[in-house]
């Protein structure tokens, strides 16, 4: 009897070693061909490959930050916070509010100083409501699920993600807004590139989420890696228990970490409204799905790997449908085919696990 | 140190109090008040919710005081409700001054429309209006703190979370349960009583209440098998409604005149969609069910929106009818009758839901059903032990895939439509949302949470626009006062209580109900 | 055992009492009749999404209903009350809003529903339970080619706007090479097709098809990959709020100087709002609506009462009060007062719906057609010029 259970089991085994490379061959074979039909085709120049990537980048770097939130949280709790791409929906609207403050007081194209003093106070705005609802919502609708089995806190983030999206949509109302950005970086004006032949816009605004993008990633490192606060944050990722014996404040410690991804989250959501315009109460919902794709995609808990499969993602979303000569309603499809393949090959994500080993 | 707790208490309520005014929530519950009064003003209700969170302010800050004496009580109220009133002031104040001004707030703050605002300031200038807020809210602060006092602190919350239960177990323990349950085929008898009241439901309800239990019916297909999934066998699915739009679409395609005339019979469509949807269930599983607990998760919510996205692209248009969707979709015969209203409809779920509650004991109770167990708890122990896991991962997957595959057909045929907007990621998180609140492992559990779940929206939908938020804020309330589940399997709620007992301090590590 | 079947047999005696206790009412009518009881309120549903992606349509059009039923709130001295149901856009919400209603027996009417999958649904649901409907903005051509006896709509369906579209944009514009994008929704995506189609028809070139993702707020690559294929101009079949984006990025995108094609789901001031200067020069598709002192008091009324200029939400809350306005008037031509009760015969309230002629609504003279075809017979053409739209050229 065992013994017949163990062969099969063998079997069965040996089959499935046959299914990665499987997966891998058919894989390849498709995307070299689409590839070669579709660069064969030249149905598009090299300055149209350029516009994709960029487009690319900027979405990414965005998608980057919002994982970045994902990926602490979930490193320490093991939680998927589903209301994370609402608290981030809150904060654009922060920043919202107060550029059209500035505006309405003319502040915001006195000059060149003014208008970056408005854009840094938007950023310092958006970033704080975020870190309170972040703040309030652990508070609320996690801390007491604590000792709850896992899902627990699933179910109530997924209510906390309702609740915010109706509470957006009730006090500001369904029609979407529009950012009104200083005119010095308007979203459509920006740096002239020439490829072969043809201009191709660098906005402003895209530059500005690029590289605000890596400096928060940066930053975040460092926090992480450098200071007391990150310490505390890797030992009760590690081992809440133990972190408790060792005199770390676990709930502060917990707290802190929710705070940091909130203001992330809100970063993320003045980085959207200033290059993307437009913003309203569902606004969220999708980049939150996607930042989460992102962070499992780099490897989830860690930071750097939240920021790489937050780029690739959004090259994937920009490219991939051009480059297999696809329509770009399929692009959704193949982002999520590229996770699988991914986890496929590399069940850790792209750069492993690195806050923390244990994992339930 | 008191005074400092007191004053934020009085900022956090006088700050909720400003969010329900900027959300509405004073209108809203005018409207209501008013309606059952039979009111013809909506000031009281208005003010009725304004006061109710201004005592509440001045009860919390009194809890926060450690020995409340009379004095320390007074101060501690009339701190919050000073500083609630001063929120409140000010910013009605700014609010009405705006709009004095000629300021369009609506534009960026909807629900604050004249009539609103008037509702709080009684017309009065916005002086006088913020003058009244403040000294109306500060005596609520005090009323609030000479509550506590009048009153012991009730206990609402423990007595909300062990209701049901003790109700439960005081009814099993009365001596004529007692009794029947000790006679030779009580269970039988049970079960065949249960039966035939089900049998007799469709007669009782009309079209609309037999319309909307089916859709609660068809929930409960899914949830028990997304049960074998995630309550059996540990798998997080964030993508079931892939299998459900499977299944739906095949009924489509098989039985519909357009796009492609097959025109197949129903009853021979329904085991094809089955079949089909389980096999997309091992196709799906066999690369993926190697995954960690969340991976799974984020790989499944994705297979999910990839069916939903190919099903109204244009590549396939042709096949699936593109986001028109597919109508016209074939319904059940009967010896040449046509059965497929809502009517008899309802007899069909009814007699899913039989099986499929039927598969689920059978699995659950076998060798199969201990071995999810095994791995639910602990993977690498079920494996030592000779469990082969991937084996019965793909099992659990392909049950669940094929129970929502045969939800999907009776769903796509009963409402002669398909289309991709019915297989949104909601919907799977709809049933996930079902399968926990009604308590994760157990079958009447899944009857309880499809109804709360698919019964509350509707139930809610006097609230008007309010009622995705109140659905919002219930499902976090539910999962704090009642975590384990509406009607908990007696072993989860065992595990949960023994681990409750076991640390008095917050366990916040890992627990193995899902992970891997 | 026993027990439980005499417990079941008086149940059903009991419900089968109550069901012959129901008032017997004189009726003539093929389709039996509605009784209204002293006291109680004629229902008329509305059905659209009031939450979710789409609520600004849902929420839009209820306004002009309920401005509808403001104007003429009662029918022989029984008060009309609106119904108000979400969809949140789906098709299944749709069909279980219409059991909801078809159950309700003081529901004689719906205006609704708001959009096509949902009104599709819905079709079947309302025929049984034979509510007559009048739906404000569900613009699927093949809707009314369904033999239904109780759907009309007041709105110009999608395959007379496609063949004007593609007729004006050959013919007036002088345009021959464009790109169709649409939003992959019903709606969006069937109207692309058409206009696609007849634009072939009349010798024009298709350059291009690229269908989006609706909601989101970054078209950039899709734009440049229109880009490339090098268009006049770009029809885009779908809804104001993607359209707005696209506008806005079509510039940045490689895109300067093509020209923005919509539809009537992008007209609007919303479109401008958001689009910003982008918006200059853009077209879309515009049942007209004429200056009328009616109109002009509709607006204000609009304004005051919701706050929101007229035309922000969505160009479609004229129809939604004429949609209503159709039906209290079908009621008043068809009801009869018995006693202390109104009875309103169904069939011939249906009858009476499809036969209106010549009625004047906001949104001009309306005629029903045999298959409840009933908008008024006449599209324009607006541009964007300096933040507001106006008359395109050759009109």
């Amino acid at each position: 009897m065992a013994t017949a259970v163990q062969t099969r089991a063998k079997r069965t085994f040996r089959i499935g070693r046959l299914i990665r490379p499987a997966i891998g061959v058919v894989v390849a074979v498709f995307v070299l061909w689409r590839l070669y039909t579709v660069l064969a085709s030249q149905s598009f120049g090299p300055d149209t490959w350029v516009r994709f990537a960029i487009s690319g980048l900027v979405l990414g770097s965005v998608y980057a930050v919002i994982a970045l939130g994902y990926t602490l949280i979930y490193g320490i709790l093991f939680m998927i916070n589903f209301a994370h791409g609402d608290v981030m929906m809150l904060g654009a609207f922060a920043g919202y509010f107060t550029l059209e403050a500035f505006n309405g007081a003319g502040f915001l194209n006195k000059n060149l100083p003014s208008a970056i003093i408005s854009v840094v106070v938007a950023f310092i705005v958006g970033m704080s409501v975020s870190l309170v609802i972040s703040i309030a919502l652990e508070r609320i609708a996690y801390r007491p699920l604590r000792t709850a089995p896992r899902l627990v806190p699933l179910i109530s983030a997924i209510g906390a993600s309702l609740f915010l999206e109706n509470v957006a949509q009730l006090t500001f109302g369904v029609a979407r807004h529009t950012y009104t950005n200083p005119e010095v970086i308007k979203r459509n004006i920006g740096w002239t590139l020439m490829v072969g032949g043809k201009e191709v816009l660098v906005a402003y605004t895209g530059v500005l989420t690029f590289v605000l993008s890596l400096l928060l990633m940066i930053g975040l490192y460092i926090l992480v890696q450098r200071t007391k606060m990150g310490k505390a944050m890797r030992a009760v990722a590690e081992d809440k228990d133990t972190a408790a014996l060792m005199g770390i404040d676990v709930d502060g410690v917990i707290a802190n970490t929710f705070a940091i991804s909130g203001a992330l989250a809100g970063a993320a959501g003045v980085m959207w409204g200033l290059h993307m315009g437009v913003i309203y109460h569902y606004v969220g919902f999708i980049p939150g799905i996607k930042a989460f794709t992102a962070a499992v995609l780099g490897g989830i808990g860690n930071v750097p790997g939240a920021m790489l499969g937050g780029l690739v993602l959004g090259i994937v979303e920009a490219v991939a449908p051009a480059a297999l000569g696809m329509p770009f309603q399929l692009k959704d499809v193949l982002a999520f085919s590229i996770l699988v393949l991914v986890l496929i090959f590399r069940p850790t994500g792209i750069l492993g696990e690195v806050l923390s080993g244990k994992k339930a | 140190m008191n005074v400092r707790l007191a004053s934020r208490e009085g900022l956090l309520t006088g700050f909720i109090n400003l969010c329900c005014i900027l959300l509405g929530l004073t209108g809203l519950a005018g409207t209501m008040v008013g309606g059952w009064f039979h009111l013809s003003s909506r000031q009281p209700g208005a003010w009725l919710l304004l006061l109710g969170i201004a005592v509440w302010g001045g009860v919390r800050a009194v809890r926060r005081v450690p020995d409340p004496s009379r004095n320390k009580t007074l101060i501690a109220g009339l701190v919050a409700g000073v500083m609630h009133g001063l929120t409140l002031a000010v910013s009605l104040w700014l609010i009405s001054t705006l709009l004095d001004a000629g300021a369009e707030v609506r534009k960026w703050l909807v629900q604050l429309t004249p009539e609103a605002i008037r509702l709080l300031t009684f017309g009065l200038s916005p002086v006088a209006a913020a003058a009244l807020m403040f000294v109306v809210m500060t005596t609520a602060g005090l009323v609030g703190a000479l509550w506590v006092r009048a009153s012991e602190r009730y206990p609402w919350q423990r007595t909300l979370s062990k209701g049901p239960t003790t109700v439960r177990t005081r009814f099993l323990a009365l001596p004529a349960v007692q009794n029947f349950m000790q006679r030779k085929h009580s269970q039988q008898i049970l079960w065949g009583g249960g039966l035939l009241i089900l049998l007799f439901f469709p007669f009782v309800l009309g079209q609309y209440w037999n319309y909307t239990l089916g859709t609660v019916g068809i929930y409960v297909i899914l949830g028990l098998g997304l049960n074998i999934v995630v309550g059996f066998a540990g798998l997080l699915d964030l993508g079931y409604v892939a299998f459900f739009a499977i299944g739906a679409y095949i009924v489509a395609i098989l039985t519909a005149p357009a796009p492609h005339g097959i025109m197949m019979n129903f009853w021979l469509v329904v085991p094809i969609g089955i079949v089909l949807a389980a096999l997309a269930g091992v196709l799906l599983g066999i690369p993926v069910l190697r995954m960690r607990g969340d991976y799974l998760a984020i790989v499944t919510l994705g297979f999910g929106e990839i069916i939903r996205i190919l099903s109204k692209s244009d590549a396939l248009t042709d096949f699936t009818g593109g986001p028109r969707g597919i109508r016209s979709v074939g319904g059940p015969g009967l010896f040449g009758f046509d059965v497929s209203s809502e009517f008899y409809f309802m007899y069909i779920i009814i007699l899913g839901i039989v099986l499929a509650a039927y598969v689920t004991l059978h699995l659950q109770q076998s060798r199969v059903g201990r071995a999810w167990m095994a791995m639910r708890e602990d993977e690498d122990v079920a494996q030592a032990v000779g469990i082969y896991t991937l084996q019965y991962k793909l099992l659990a997957f392909a049950t669940g895939a094929a129970l929502a595959g045969f939800s999907g057909v009776i769903f796509a045929s009963r409402n002669k439509f398909t289309g991709p907007e019915d297989f949104t990621l909601l919907v799977s998180i709809n049933v996930l949302c079902l399968v926990i609140i009604g308590g994760m492992g157990s079958i009447p559990g899944v009857v309880a949470g499809a109804l709360v779940l698919k019964g509350l929206p509707e139930i809610l939908r006097q609230l008007a626009d309010y009622r995705m938020l109140a659905f919002g804020a219930l499902l976090i309330l539910m999962m704090i006062v009642r975590p384990e589940g509406l009607w908990p399997s007696t072993r989860r709620q065992m595990e949960l209580h023994e681990r409750a007992e076991q640390s008095g301090e917050p366990d916040a590590g890992s627990s193995p109900e899902t992970g891997p | 055992m026993k027990k439980v079947f005499v417990f079941l047999t008086v149940v059903m005696v009991l419900v089968t009492a109550l069901a012959a206790c129901a008032p017997a009412v004189k009726c003539d009518d093929e389709w039996g009749c509605a009784t209204i009881q002293k006291g109680q309120t004629i229902k008329i549903g509305y059905v659209g999404p009031t939450t979710g992606d789409y609520s600004n349509f849902g929420i839009d059009i209820s306004r002009g209903a309920e401005l509808a039923v403001k104007e003429h709130p009662s029918v022989k001295g029984f008060n009309i009350e609106m119904v108000v149901e979400d969809t949140q856009g789906t098709p299944e919400q749709g069909a279980a809003v219409a059991n909801k209603l078809a159950a309700d027996p003081q529901v004689v009417a719906v205006d609704g529903h708001t959009f096509s999958g949902s009104t599709e649904v819905a079709i079947p649901i309302y025929d049984k339970a034979h509510i007559v409907m009048m739906s404000p903005s569900a613009t699927n051509p093949s809707l009314t080619k369904l033999g239904s006896a109780v759907f009309n709509r007041v709105v110009f369906h999608d395959e007379m706007q496609g063949k004007f579209a593609a007729n004006y944009i050959y013919n007036q514009l002088g345009v021959r090479k464009i790109a169709v994008m649409h939003d992959g929704g019903a709606y969006g995506k069937g109207l692309a097709d058409m206009t696609a189609g007849f634009f072939k028809d009349l010798g024009g070139t298709i350059v291009g098809t690229e269908p989006i993702t609706p909601g989101e707020t970054d078209y950039s690559a899709p734009l440049a990959a229109v880009a490339a294929t090098g268009p006049e101009l770009v029809y885009f079949g779908g809804y104001d709020a993607d359209a707005a984006v696209l506008a806005s990025q079509m510039a940045s995108a490689g895109l300067k100087g093509v020209t923005f094609f919509g539809c009537d789901g992008t007209y609007g001031k919303n479109f401008i709002d958001l689009a910003g200067e982008a918006s200059e020069g853009a077209f879309s598709t515009y049942v007209p609506i004429p200056e009328s002192a009616a109109f002009a008091k509709f607006k204000a009324d609009y304004e005051a009462a919701y706050g929101d200029p007229q035309g922000k939400l969505s160009p479609f809350s004229p129809h939604g009060h004429d949609a209503m306005s159709i039906l209290i008037d079908a009621i008043e031509k068809v009801a009869t007062q018995s006693g202390s009760s109104l009875i309103i015969p169904r069939k011939a309230l249906a009858d009476a719906a499809r036969s209106t002629k010549d009625y004047q609504g906001l949104t001009g003279t309306l005629t029903c057609s045999d298959t409840g075809e009933c908008a008024a017979a006449a599209v324009q053409f607006m541009v964007v010029k300096d933040g507001d739209w106006v008359k395109g050229p050759g009109q």
